[in-house]
This record gives structure tokens, sequence and C-alpha cells, in this order.
């Protein structure tokens, strides 16, 4: 084309841009590359970044400009599509999900750093359990909202063209996972943290009692939370080591509800342990369904080849027995000459 | 280069998956999800590198080729990592008019000329989809990794750079020139990648030289234009150690053409040469054991069983170089320690399972959760393993077969021994009248070496004897006449390749046996232990690196892009020995190079080593091609 040559563009047919761009060749033609004289549209430079690719984006824009006020000459300008990307309600969800989940995973972060602490005397119990129980709604939730997705993506099944179905799945997938992930680094939270617990009143119990108080105080202190667990069952027996302890009962009353504390805490950590697994088994059901295998991006176009292969031959074949069946066709023939002369002598 | 060229290209291609932005490493960022788009280039090149599953985390919900039919949808970025033809280019522009995306960023492989890029422009503006064309970036990855200090040119035109069209005698000047186009283009590429720009050296006369002209002024270009240089003060110093700039030797397959017919004993080049290794997947095929059908009208089903060979597979990465005997032992080896760990597996159920019954067994039931969950959680690991074990069983057992089957082990020795022109103890005449002894290829090669190997050419009569025996067994003689032409011409030129003394050791067979009772059972099949030999390759490599003195290197070319002026002297300026280097075959290459060359950087340490061909071929493609030639 005339408009290409009649700037004389310097560049050599592999397109590497070894000059300074069209709009300008024309001043500085007699002048060499290499003079720093920048022009508005030079070729970028990624100089700040390591990256071994070239950026072409605003030659590209730049190409785009001058084409279109080329084309504004000749004719009236077409109305530019509004930017106004309509996103469907499943992308909508999906982002919304994919925040939600950033979050909890930051929430996660600060929850993993305060439980690693083993200081012994400052600890933030309170903020703990409040981050767990937060977390541990936000994971109920983003499990539900995943369902609900998934459920969206099923109804919608037979509307969506096989590739926006698959990539629906897909992104089903890649939350879930996800999810799964956080759980189990919640999980791993947990578990420390109860390590944590038990090692602190190991080390409470025998920094702050002296030794035989405190294997007494242990028992005691042990079989009445047992007991006051059970209170239920062995109201009597309780009753009796009531009557029978009573004075000691005050003093115990403290360390009572401190060792009660944490046993409330462990019992909490427990229980949530226990649900995050049952949300495990959701999940990893959920994932089973999706299948996903580990192959190679070139594996399903070879697998394609050899089954429309193997299909092509099984017809030949077939095709190739049915017309080589003399048999058949000498019976089509005498079926046809039988039907033949029925109708010919008999309504002759 | 302290990073392989593996983890470079794959580092690139995230990068690119990430929307060119340097990735994080943050999982707290929100997912974002794209589409990928490439062509059979395209393809090549990531498949090697990436797997499914990594793009899954990536965030790449589909993957789908440039020319199949694609639905719209409308609400999803899409990266396109196509090479700039005018077919790729057409049917980028009926997109951006079918608008079956939200936002385009367009990845050219190699460099797209500025024509191309008005044509996107023009098809743009038509669509009124400007503002979705969001980025267009020249990715220079026109090349395909296959190992970590391995590369290939491209794959789907391997027709139009393969050693028969660069070597055919009716070459057009313009098919060359296309040809030596195309190599440069990927070479430069391949640099770009590297982040280094090196001394090049090339011996005279023939395509390897062209290349290298090319190649250098194609850098030297680059670096010129201070303003557009791929090679900023930031690629070189990002990542790199070393001051020194690799060396470049770039070779020409007709520099030794015994060693792609030659019949070898290393893992890698045995699946290469024996199965059907393509991209570092195998396909093997497996004939049911079923006994066929009376009535007789179908033939049994042969299914295909690909395995993929991947950069994750330890026993794999340890294994590539060793010889065969020693694999199948390791392959045994790992299936005892993997029924061992099974075991143990099992055991601690049976405990947990007598344990629940125990009252007072609260602490012990703690420990035992414990081990449990421990060993819960390395059943993946497990299984894993047992997959590769698997795997490994299954082609080593393919290979084996074909060993005993065509006697390759027989003539893998006769061969070493021709190579290193040591007495042979049977004549030719005798193998080639053993019918059990191999395929009439397997025949063909042997006599080929022995012809390209032999100081003297045989006599008018021994040859003629040769032929006959070989026209008996029904082989086919073209590939002969190119060889008797090639052989002339290097005569010519220089004296042929010496191809080292080595020595070949059969082992007693029974002792292994009685050793290792494996499953692999080689009966009949020798044990060969390889000692180090040198191909002509790696000689010259050696030479050129620790800048020795040997009348064979001494007259190649130098050439020194960052030189300002370009020196047609073949002095080299720099007396010290390299440390990096890369060689390149201009014509071809295989596995077996590849081997002897990482053999001789393990045993220099502090050397790196890489190896780059534009096809890769086994032997019998390669006899196809000189019986092309031949009959010419």
């Amino acid at each position: 084309m005339n408009a290409r040559r009649r700037h004389g563009t310097k560049n050599n047919e592999e397109g590497v841009y070894t000059g300074p761009s069209q709009t300008q060749s024309q001043v500085l033609q007699p002048l060499d590359a290499p003079l720093a004289i920048p022009a508005p549209f030079a070729a970028p430079v990624d100089s700040s970044s390591s990256m071994s690719c070239r950026d072409r984006t605003s030659e590209f824009q730049s190409v785009c400009k001058s084409l279109l006020s080329r084309q504004n000459g000749a004719q009236t300008t077409k109305p530019v599509n509004s930017a106004v990307r309509q996103r469907s309600d499943f992308t909508l969800a999906a982002k919304r999900i994919g925040r939600d989940l950033a979050n909890t995973f930051a929430k996660l972060e600060k929850l993993t750093i305060l439980a690693k602490r083993k200081s012994l005397f400052d600890d933030k119990a309170v903020e703990i359990d409040e981050l767990t129980y937060i977390v541990k709604q936000d994971i109920n939730s983003l499990n539900k909202q995943i369902a609900q997705l998934q459920e969206l993506v099923r109804s919608r099944n037979g509307q969506n063209s096989r590739h926006l179905q698959t990539h629906s799945n897909t992104v089903v997938v890649s939350l879930q996972s996800k999810l799964a992930s956080i759980s189990s680094d919640f999980k791993s939270v947990l578990e420390v943290r109860t390590e944590n617990l038990r090692l602190q009143r190991t080390r409470q119990e025998h920094f702050s009692q002296s030794p035989a108080s405190a294997s007494s105080f242990q028992d005691r202190s042990f079989s009445n939370s047992v007991l006051l667990q059970d209170n239920s069952n062995k109201s009597d027996i309780s009753i009796d080591m009531d009557l029978r302890s009573s004075q000691q009962m005050q003093v115990l009353n403290e360390t009572e509800s401190f060792i009660q504390d944490r046993a409330n805490t462990m019992q909490n950590i427990e229980s949530t342990i226990v649900e995050l697994g049952s949300i495990f088994q959701q999940l990893a059901h959920m994932v089973k369904e999706q299948e996903e295998t580990v192959h190679r991006i070139d594996a399903n176009v070879q697998d394609t080849e050899l089954n429309v292969e193997l299909a092509h031959s099984e017809i030949v074949k077939y095709f190739q027995s049915v017309t080589n069946n003399r048999w058949l066709l000498i019976k089509i023939f005498l079926i046809l000459i039988v039907f033949f002369f029925i109708f010919v002598v008999f309504l002759a | 280069m302290a990073a392989s060229i593996r983890e470079k290209q794959t580092a690139a291609l995230k990068r690119m998956l990430n929307f060119n932005a340097p990735p994080l490493k943050n999982t707290a960022a929100e997912p974002l999800w794209k589409v990928l788009i490439y062509d059979r280039v395209g393809q090549d090149i990531i498949s090697p590198l990436l797997s499914v599953k990594e793009l899954r985390d990536m965030g790449i919900t589909l993957h789908l080729l440039l020319h199949s039919e694609r639905d719209h949808i409308p609400d999803v970025p899409a990266i396109y990592f196509v090479m700039p033809t005018d077919e790729n280019i057409d049917r980028i522009c009926q997109d951006l008019r079918k608008q079956l995306y939200e936002s385009y960023y367009l990845n050219f492989i190699s460099a797209i000329s500025r024509s191309k890029l008005e044509d996107i422009a023009s098809a743009a503006l038509a669509a009124n989809a400007v503002t979705q064309v969001t980025k267009v970036f020249d990715q220079y990855l026109n090349f395909i990794t296959l190992e970590d200090d391995m590369f290939v040119l491209g794959n789907q035109n391997q027709e139009q750079i393969s050693y028969h069209a660069i070597n055919k005698p009716d070459i057009k000047d313009t098919e060359m020139e296309a040809i030596m186009d195309t190599i440069v283009d990927s070479l430069f590429c391949f640099f770009v990648t590297l982040g280094a720009v090196p001394i090049i050296r090339c011996s005279r006369g023939n395509a390897a030289e062209m290349v290298a002209v090319k190649l250098d002024k194609k850098l030297r270009e680059n670096l010129r234009d201070a303003r557009n240089s791929l090679f900023t003060g930031d690629t070189m110093g990002a990542g790199q150690f070393s001051f020194q700039r690799p060396l470049f030797v770039l070779a020409d397959r007709n520099l030794d053409l015994a060693t792609p017919l030659h019949h070898t004993w290393t893992y890698q080049a045995l699946i290469h040469d024996v199965l059907d290794l393509h991209l570092n997947r195998v396909t093997l095929e497996e004939t049911p054991a079923s006994d066929s059908n009376p009535a007789g009208a179908r033939p049994k089903k042969k299914n295909k069983k690909t395995y993929d060979l991947t950069a994750a597979d330890r026993f794999w990465q340890k294994h590539k170089g060793s010889p065969f005997p020693e694999v199948a032992e390791s392959v045994q080896q790992e299936l005892d320690a993997y029924r061992t760990q099974e075991d143990e597996v099992k055991r601690l159920k049976s405990i947990m399972g007598l344990e629940g019954e125990d009252e007072g067994a609260i602490s012990m039931l703690s420990d035992n959760t414990a081990k449990l969950t421990s060993a819960v959680s390395s059943l993946p690991e497990l299984l894993e393993k047992k997959r590769l074990i698997d795997l490994h069983t299954n082609v080593a057992t393919a290979v084996l077969d074909h060993i005993k089957n065509r006697k390759l082990d027989v003539y893998f020795e006769y061969e070493e021994k021709l190579m290193s022109k040591s007495s042979l103890d049977k004549s030719l005449l005798e193998i080639f009248s053993d019918a059990n002894a191999g395929s009439t290829e397997d025949k063909m090669r042997l006599f080929l070496i022995y012809y390209i190997t032999a100081q003297q050419p045989p006599s008018e009569g021994d040859l003629e004897q040769y032929k006959k025996a070989l026209i008996d067994i029904g082989c086919d003689l073209s590939p002969l006449n190119y060889i008797k032409q090639w052989k002339a011409f290097t005569k010519m030129a220089a004296a042929p390749a010496n191809y080292g003394n080595s020595g070949v050791k059969p082992m007693g067979l029974l002792s292994r046996v009685m050793n290792t009772g494996s499953q692999f059972v080689m009966e009949g099949v020798k044990n060969l232990v390889l000692k180090q030999h040198s191909l002509p390759v790696t000689r010259i490599l050696d030479n050129l690196m620790e800048m020795k003195s040997n009348p064979e290197t001494d007259d190649y070319r130098y050439f020194d892009p960052k030189m300002l002026r370009g020196s047609e002297s073949s002095i080299p300026r720099n007396k010290n020995p390299f440390q990096e280097a890369i060689v390149f075959v201009v014509g071809g290459g295989n596995y077996i190079e590849y081997q002897n060359l990482v053999d001789y950087a393990k045993a220099k340490p502090g050397k790196r080593v890489l190896y780059g061909c534009s096809e890769l071929f086994n032997a019998p493609q390669f006899m196809k091609q000189l019986s092309q030639l031949g009959q010419k």
C-alpha cells in the first residue's frame, strides 16, 4: 500500500523496529537513529524491567490513531461501541466470591501470626477466638455461596455454549480448590493453636504453682471439671464431692474457671475441626465430580484424532462387508422378484 | 545463566499469562480468569513446560486452538499466543469482528512486522474494538525447550528446516535464504530469552557459517539501537553472576553423520530411537493379549498409551542418561522401596484397628492419630510414586522387548568398536546374514557407519559383496549414494572426524542375574558397560571452550556482536577459557549427542553446556532423509 511506503519505514522485514516512528521520519531521515531525539511515538523501551519481550501496544495505538484520522476524512465515524460490558451475573457472583476468598485469606494470615506466638503472658485469647469465629463463619458462607454458584452453572447448562460451560465449570472448581486450601490452612492453624494452649498450660502450672499442691490441685481440678461436664449424669456424686470439699471450692473456683476457659476453648477448636472435616468432605466430593486430570494441552487433540480414526475404520469395514456381501444382494433381488410376480399374477 | 533455559522460558510464559506483569507470589490476590488461545506452534512450546493443572492455577479456564470453532465468551479476557503469520492474523481479525471476548491480549511468538500490525489495527477499527485490544507484545519465544539444557527449533515446520531441505542438491537460493532466516529468528529469540550476547564460533564453508553470519548481523543491529535493545543492562545483570559471555558453537550436521545412525545404550536415547518419543511424550502401542476372533472380521484393537516424561519425575531425571541395565535395576529398587512403604501403611492400619478396642489407650491414640495423619497425607505421594514406577516399568519393558527382538546390544557393541577403530571380532557379512539380529534398517545403519568411519573406503570387490548381501536382505541402498557423495566432499574439506577411543566391556551375565533377580531378565542380552568417549561435537566444544589449539578448530570463524566493527579475522580476542557454552547443530541433532555433552559438562565442574538443534530426529527418520537425498 502506498501509505506505508510513503513514510519510508526503517523496518527490516523481521519487524524489529529499528528507527523512529513513521510520523517523524520525514524530518528525521537525514539524522541518524541513535541520536536522542525523543519522538512522541517512539517504540517503547522496557528499561525498568528485565523482561525479554517487547511492548508494541503504544505502536499499535498510534497506528490506530493514524488510520482513524485517515478514515475520518473519508467517512463519518461509526458510533463507538459503548464500553459498558454487561457482565453476566455468573461473572459478578464469581468475582464477589473471589474477593471474599482474598479477604478471608488475609484474615487467616493474621490469625496465623497471632496463633504462633508462644509468649506466656501476652496471650490474646479473646482476639484469637474472635478471629477464629469470624473465619469459620466466612468459610461457611463461602461454602454456601460456591454451592449456589454451582447450582447456577448447572441450571444454565442447557443454554450455554460448550466453551462457556467449560469456562464456568472451571471457575467453580478453582474457587472450590482455593476454599479447600484455605480450610486446610485454617485447620493447621487451629492445630498449632491447640498445641500452644497445651504447652502454655503445662508451663503455667509448672511456673505458677508449687509442685505438691499443684498435683493435688491438678487432680481435683481435673476431676472437678470432668464431673462438672457430666453433671447431668452424676449429679449425686458431684453433690457428694461438694459436701466433702466445700472449703476448698472457693480456692479452687478461680483456677477452675481459668481451666474451664481453656477447656472450652479446646472444645470449640475440636468442634471447629470436626465441622471443617465435613466441609472438606463436601469439597472433595465436588472436586471429584469435575475430574481434573493432569493431561497436557495436546492430549485431547490426539485422543479425538485417534477416536475419529477408529470410528472411520469401523465404518469402512462395515461398508465393505455390506457391499461385498453378494448373498445380501441376491436375497434382495429374490424378494423383489417374488413381490413383482405376486402383484403381476394376482392383479393382472 | 544461573537459571536454566527451561526455567527462563517457563518464567516468560507465566509472566505472559499474568498479563505481562511480573507474577505475584501472593495467593491473597483476587483470582483473575482468562482464556488462552494458541496456534500449533504455541501449543508445541507450551505443552512440555506447563501442564493443564499449572495453567489452571494461573487462572486459565480454557485453552483453545486458534483455528478451531470458538464460542462467544463475553466477559472474559483472552490471551493469544500465536505466530504472526497471515492466516493467524486473519483469524484474529475475524475474532475481533465477531467480538468473542471481552479484551484481547495479543502475544506474538516472534516479532510481528509493521504491516501486519496495521492489518490488525484496521480490523480492530472496523469492528470498533480498538479499546478491547488491550496489549500487543512480542514475546521472542520461538523455540521449544525440552530439557533444562536442551532446546529444539520449531516442530511444525520440520520439513522446511530439515537436514534434507538444507542439503538437497537442487536447492534454490531463495529457499536457502528462507531456511536461514527461520533458523536465525529462532536463535535470536533464544538469546533474547536467555538474556546474553554470546561469542559465536563456527566452522567454515557450510550452512552453519551462513547462520552465524546472519545471526551476528541481527544481534549487532539490535545492540546498535541503544533505545530499543533487548539486551539492556538489566536483562544481562539480573540472575547472572558471571560476567563472562557464553560461547556459542555452531556446528553442522555434515561434520558427523555417524552419530545419528548409531545404536545407543542410554535410557533416554533408547526411548527416542526405539519407541515414539515426541516433545517429552512417549507413545506405546499395546496389543491386548486376547486371541483373535475366529469369525475374523475385526482385527485386534491396539491401545495406544501415552506417558509424559516430565521434569518433576525424579527417577527420570536421575536415570535419563544411565545405561539401560542400570535403569532396569533402579526400577526394581524403586519398586521394592515402594512395596515396603505400602506395607508400612497397611501395618499402621491394622494397628489402629486393634488399638481402638483398648480403653487405656488415650495417649497412644493421639500418637497413632499423628502417625495415621502422616500416613494419610503421604498417601498421595505414594500413589504418585506408584504411577511413576508403573510408567517406567512399562516403558522399560517395551524398550527391552525391542532390544531382545532386534539384538540391539550386538549392534551397539559392534558400532562402538567401529567408531573407535578397535579390532572387530565378527565381520560385517556375518551380521548381515544373521536373520535374527535386527531389522533391515539396523543392518543398513551398521553398514553406513562402517562406510563412514572407515579410514579408506572399502575396495570395489568388498563393496559389491556388501551391496549384494544388503540387497538380498531387502535394504534400500539409496542412502549409500548420498553417503558416498558426502564422504567425497568431506574428504576434500578436512580429515574425517575422529571418534575417539572408547572401550566396551561386556560383563558377565549370570552374575548380574543372580545379584538382582529382577523381573527384567535380560536373557541373552549382554550387559555392556560404557566407557567415556567423546563424539566429534563434544571434542570440538572442548577445544573451543578451553582455547586449546587443535588443527580442527583453529580455522573456525570468530564473531563478536558487541564489537563495533565486524571483523573478518578468526583470531579470538578472549584468551580465557569459557565457563558457559551453547552448542547448536544446524541440520538436526539427537539425544546421543546431548547425552555426551551432559556427561562432558558433569566431568568438568563449573561448566554449563546447553544443546540445541534445528530438528530432533532418531535414526529411522534420518535414514529416510538420507534415502530421499540419495535418490536425487
